[in-house]
């Protein structure tokens, strides 16, 4: 056994404290370390500047408030208090280095007009920027990241298509106001068989090869009073913005998945269950939770994202 | 004795006591249950962190879902297995280091049955959605009530052993169960102050609220793993430690000094969990200030279990249980030294809702309660029936697994913490926040998948450790019934 080599000097010769338990435990009284010592000393001093710089110790109902202060502005005028968390906090948000960045630009894009705002290429840049955490904060949990939405739940912001406008004025009253999308639904209303050529006439309309005794059955239906479907969609299928009524000849489908569908058939079948089972769909209001600012940027990323219309 | 007696798995045949001397048979239920809890528990916790890397795992299954079972994990660790294996070891050790039997063996029998009554009520109650939602203090006030039964039974049978001693001294070890002891008591007590809605309602209102009664959950939630996970296992180290070794333990003088100064100055840190919330600031800086106070006593324990072994390090080289123990003592050191750094505020900034504090507790849960619990279980249980461990090898086996497991979840979780905390401090050019929440998230995916590996290899390493032990204990119970038979046929002949 190589135990001695690995003895310390000094070390074992140290005597036990004579205690024994359980026939062979036993003590050293060997010193406590002299670094060991030394390190606790110095978490000593440690704690006493601190507790001289910052708020420590409890007195009564106040507290020791420490030699260290923070210095802010509150209604105009400099403060300076004892260091402490909160003034801490307003002084970072006065006169902290991104703080007072991310002021100026917000300040700036404020004051601009959404014409310049879309032309300014710095603007842009920082609406962007600040959109990417606002967007991903109040709009992805639906619209997805990036806006590219979920078919057949939430629209896509990627593309031209609007159901209540795409110029930024209008964009503006769907994030102020939130918006409240209403199809009824036709189902008892329609047979069965009138459904499929109601369905039969809308996807002709956007180009696909319908039979056309069902088409010209359905055109019928959408264009007279059976249905009256034109009443909100317009007797070409153009659509209709004040009622969120979406154009029906671009085929470009947010609640049906007509390109994902194996075959026309089956395509008539899903336009005319959806047609049956009607939507309701809600835009929650942003007005009370976003400030101005946000909205504006908001709605400059929005119509930015590549369907904006002028 | 002799020094070959204690080495690695040898059944110390000139000490074994009678029956009639110590009660093993507490111990022996104790140390199994233990065993049976950290299969459970850690499984558990694979289970959970897998699906936090794919979230599929959870089959859209309520009672499996992450929010019910993360506590059904810590509760089957921190309680089950970690609690078990201090009641096991502290009922060992006190009985050998007073030379005295455990006081009262239906009393004894009694915290048994009342602590595992109520681990396997809490597991249920949060698997239905019942929660007290207080961390590590989720069971709801009927199981609290469960829970101070037993605890104060606990004391006195634990108290009333020390007291019928054969020993004009108190060794280190029980000073440890000791303060475990009482302290859990008092955060048990006071962490639990409630009032019921009603008698057969799980629910009730707690007696503080608001900034207060955070205080008092994370005085609680502190402490428990300071007297729970700390001093009690420093209890356990102090006897394994020097008994697998063979040597005498390193200072007196230090293993007093660290006791008393670990004891008095942990109660005050627990507000280090509140930093940069509505907690008055002197109180953060008290809670700080005491966490770095704290760093060289806790240190005191790893000093004195590690250079117990000075003089005798070659056992390393031929002892996996000594593996075990030293190797809890060094991640004992190292999350000792993570914790107060990680409670001074501006590092907290940084860390605090994030996955290092995870990575942190760990590191300390894996490394230092778990290390100790599996050296001392190993080196218990074939005491306890009399027989040689089955397999020495497997133990190195388990050692291995167990450490890969841990630096693997731990490095992981390092990355995962300060990568997300990183993340969500950034600021881009214009003074914007440069991540959303989501990408942060997106982020994790990686060492969560990590972790969940790492987490993997350590329970490998427990179901191989509670493969040995079944196969140690079924040995030692044939051998049992061998010499019982023969005692028979041998009365039988001379008859």
């Amino acid at each position: 056994m190589s135990t001695q080599d690995n003895r310390k000097p000094g070390q074992g010769e140290v005597e036990t404290t004579g205690h024994v338990w359980d026939q062979d435990l036993a003590e050293y009284n060997n010193p406590l370390p002299r670094w060991w010592l030394w390190g606790f000393y110095a978490t000593v001093v440690f704690a006493l500047v601190y507790w001289v710089l910052y708020p420590a110790w409890p007195i009564g109902d106040t507290f020791t408030k420490g030699l260290a202060s923070v210095t802010y502005e509150q209604d105009g005028e400099e403060v300076t208090t004892h260091w402490n968390t909160r003034a801490l906090f307003y002084r970072d948000m006065q006169t902290g280095e991104y703080a007072v960045r991310q002021r100026n630009m917000l300040e700036q894009v404020a004051g601009m007009e959404y014409a310049e705002i879309l032309q300014d290429a710095d603007a842009m840049s920082f609406v962007n920027a600040y959109a990417q955490g606002s967007f991903g904060t109040w709009c992805a949990a639906c619209h997805q990241v990036g806006g590219a939405g979920v078919i057949g739940q939430y629209p896509n912001l990627r593309n031209d298509h609007w159901k209540w406008g795409g110029t930024v004025e209008q964009i503006e009253e769907t994030l102020v106001q939130g918006r409240l999308g209403y199809m009824p639904g036709y189902r008892g209303i329609l047979s069965d068989q009138q459904l499929e050529n109601v369905s039969a006439f809308v996807l002709s309309m956007n180009g696909y090869d319908m039979d056309p005794a069902a088409v010209e059955a359905g055109e019928r239906i959408f264009t007279g009073t059976d249905g009256g479907c034109f009443q909100c969609h317009g007797t070409g299928g153009e659509g209709l913005e004040s009622q969120g009524a979406p154009n029906l000849t671009n085929d470009i489908w947010g609640l049906v998945d007509v390109h994902g569908a194996a075959d026309d058939g089956e395509r008539q079948r899903q336009v005319a269950r959806f047609i049956g089972n009607g939507a309701q769909r809600e835009m929650p209001a942003f007005a009370d939770r976003l400030s101005d600012e946000e909205i504006k940027i908001l709605t400059a990323y929005v119509h930015s994202l590549g369907g904006g219309q002028p | 004795m002799s020094q070959a007696a204690t080495t690695a798995g040898a059944a110390p045949a000139a000490s074994v006591a009678s029956t009639e001397q110590y009660n093993y048979a507490i111990v022996k239920k104790f140390a199994v249950a233990a065993v049976l809890w950290g299969v459970f528990g850690m499984a558990a916790g694979v289970w959970i962190a897998s699906q936090l890397a794919w979230p599929f795992l959870n089959f859209d299954i309520a009672q499996i879902t992450f929010g019910r079972f993360r506590p059904v994990h810590t509760t089957a660790v921190i309680f089950g297995f970690g609690g078990n294996a201090l009641f096991a070891t502290s009922y060992y050790v006190v009985q050998r280091t007073c030379h005295a039997r455990l006081w009262n063996d239906s009393l004894a029998s009694f915290t048994f049955y009342g602590w595992n009554l109520a681990l396997i009520l809490g597991v249920i109650s949060y698997m239905a959605g019942i929660t007290q939602g207080r961390e590590y203090a989720e069971f709801n006030w009927q199981i609290d009530l469960i829970i101070l039964v037993t605890w104060v039974v606990y004391f006195l049978v634990f108290t009333m052993t020390l007291l019928r001693r054969n020993q004009p001294h108190i060794y280190v070890a029980n000073w440890f169960f000791m303060s475990f002891i009482l302290a859990t008591a008092l955060l048990h007590i006071f962490n639990n102050i409630e009032v019921p809605v009603g008698l057969f309602n799980p629910q009730s209102y707690p007696m503080f609220s608001g900034v207060q009664d955070a205080m008092r959950q994370w005085w609680y939630g502190h402490n428990a793993v300071g007297f729970f996970l700390t001093a009690a296992f420093l209890g356990m180290m102090y006897y394994f430690v020097p008994k697998q070794a063979g040597r005498p333990i390193y200072s007196y003088k230090l293993s007093i000094i660290h006791f008393w100064a670990l004891i008095f100055l942990y109660m005050w840190v627990g507000a280090h969990h509140l930093h940069w919330t509505a907690l008055p600031d002197w109180v953060s800086t008290l809670a700080a200030t005491f966490s770095i106070l704290l760093l060289l006593p806790s240190w005191g324990g790893m000093i004195n279990g590690i250079m117990t072994l000075s003089g005798a390090w070659d056992k390393l080289r031929t002892d996996p249980i000594m593996l075990f123990l030293i190797t809890a003592l060094a991640f004992y050191g190292m999350s000792t030294f993570e914790g107060p750094m990680m409670s001074l505020k501006s590092v907290n900034a940084l860390s605090h809702y994030t996955d290092w504090t995870v990575g942190h507790v760990h590191s300390g849960a894996l490394g230092w309660v778990a290390m100790i619990s599996f050296g001392s279980l190993y080196h218990l249980i074939p005491r306890l029936w009399n027989v040689n461990l089955f397999s020495l090898k497997l133990v190195y086996v388990h050692f291995f697994l167990a450490t890969v497991g841990i630096v693997l979840y731990i490095t992981a979780m390092w990355v995962a913490g300060i990568g997300q905390g990183l993340m969500l401090r950034a600021f881009d050019q214009y003074g914007n926040l440069a991540y959303t929440f989501t990408e942060s998230v997106v982020f994790l995916h990686q060492p969560y998948v990590v972790r969940a590996i790492g987490g993997g290899l350590f329970l490998l390493g427990m179901v191989i450790m509670a493969f040995n032990i079944f196969m140690t204990v079924r040995s030692g119970i044939k051998a049992e019934a061998r010499a019982r038979q023969e005692a028979i046929e041998a009365e039988a002949r001379t008859a």
